[in-house]
């Protein structure tokens, strides 16, 4: 008999259970298992137990709650991505992540009077959302619920989006529920009263 | 028009964006699993999976195709253990506000039972489990994960993903012959019980 004299060590029982045992190592403990039956019992207990677990069948997700994960894009507060290194927009129907050239994201919806004039500016700027629309990533968001007295803490960072350069990010008012909506290509707003010439 | 950005990354192109209704409704099944069965209950599964919904909405740009349910797995335990945590520590103060929210939509356990379809006893077995071995056991015995996943996962050590498993599933088996007594760590039996009593 070259039954080896110590037991199996736990890791190793419940390795073996799991298939986790190399070739080498599983060989040497089904051998010692065929003479020791305390071992065999410990790994038969490691056995029912993961059994039992793995009986238990699947689970089916709360429609409510599935509603709302559908919902988060409305609902959920985004702060806006690490500089540079683009960001996330999403909608119910379609979701974007952007690539180097950063996405964009501007509110959509002013608040309630009085933020017509250097919010509009950046309406005049179509043809940046075109030069956009060509990389692929034109991205609106689209701001619900926007307090009127929030909407002048939103306008300075829309500003600084439309300025010049393409590293955009998503700006978010961290009391505002808000929604967005993306679209691949260049979709133009189309919530905004008279922006264009 | 001209094109002026032929620069375009065109890897932004060749890897098409699922919806947010595709992730919710292709993960969110998952996540509930784990979390219904990491915390034992609908109302802080609920929570959980929501706030891993958040999470990976808001970090979807940081996202690297392929690990996605990796991805989900540690958003969803360490939400997990965080939670366990807090209470550990509210457990000294006096009693929070918000034991009893929400009494009216809490569901009965028959509910429980007709949406999960968990069964009881290894829900209450794997309830009793410290957290750290909970995880390490779900995460092995009911996702199937490896343990170089679990270990990845949690961010811990191979030998220690195999110590707490061992000793789970040996604390899990005493609290199954605890709950059903005459037959130790028979799952069937328990299924048995609750439905017919």
């Amino acid at each position: 008999m070259n039954i080896p004299e110590s037991h199996l060590a736990q890791e190793a029982i419940a390795a073996l259970v799991d298939g986790e045992l190399g070739g080498g190592p599983a060989a040497r403990a089904a051998r010692h298992l065929t003479g020791c039956a305390q071992c065999r019992m410990a790994v038969q207990a490691q056995r029912e137990a993961k059994e039992a677990l793995h009986a238990s069948s699947d689970v089916a997700v709360p429609g409510d709650l599935l509603s709302r994960l559908c919902a988060i894009p409305f609902t959920a507060d985004v702060p806006g991505a690490g500089g540079g290194l683009g960001a996330l927009s999403a909608g119910p129907g379609q979701l974007t992540i952007s690539g180097s050239t950063g996405s964009w994201s501007v509110p959509l919806e002013p608040g309630p009077g009085g933020s017509d004039r250097p919010g509009y500016a950046r309406w005049l700027r179509r043809g940046f959302t075109g030069a956009l629309g060509v990389l692929g990533i034109g991205v609106t968001a689209l701001a619900l619920n926007l307090p009127a007295g929030s909407s002048d803490g939103a306008r300075p960072s829309s500003e600084s989006v439309a300025r010049g350069s393409f590293e955009e990010r998503t700006e978010i008012v961290p009391p505002v529920v808000r929604a967005t909506t993306v679209g691949t290509g260049g979709v133009a707003p189309t919530v905004h009263p008279g922006g264009t010439p | 028009m001209p094109d002026p950005v032929d620069t375009t990354p065109a890897r932004t192109e060749a890897w098409v964006a699922p919806t947010w209704e595709q992730v919710v409704r292709d993960h969110s099944a998952r996540v509930y699993r784990l979390a219904y069965r990491l915390s034992g209950n609908p109302q802080d599964a609920e929570d959980l999976t929501q706030e891993t919904f958040v999470r990976v909405f808001r970090s979807l740009a940081d996202f690297s195709p392929g690990t996605f349910e990796g991805w989900l797995h540690r958003i969803t335990t360490n939400l997990f253990l965080d939670m366990v945590r807090r209470r550990q520590r509210i457990r000294f103060d006096a009693l929070p506000e918000d034991t009893e929210r929400l009494p009216g939509t809490a569901p009965s356990p028959e509910q429980v039972y007709s949406d999960t379809h968990l069964d009881p006893q290894v829900q209450a077995a794997l309830d009793a489990l410290s957290p750290e071995f909970r995880v390490a056991v779900v995460l092995c015995d009911i996702e199937g994960l490896t343990y170089e996943e679990i270990a990845a996962t949690l961010g811990i050590k191979l030998g220690t993903v195999r110590s707490r498993i061992h000793r789970g599933r040996v604390q899990l088996r005493e609290a199954l012959a605890h709950l059903a007594p005459r037959r130790p760590g028979s799952a069937q039996d328990a299924v048995a019980e609750g439905s017919t009593g």
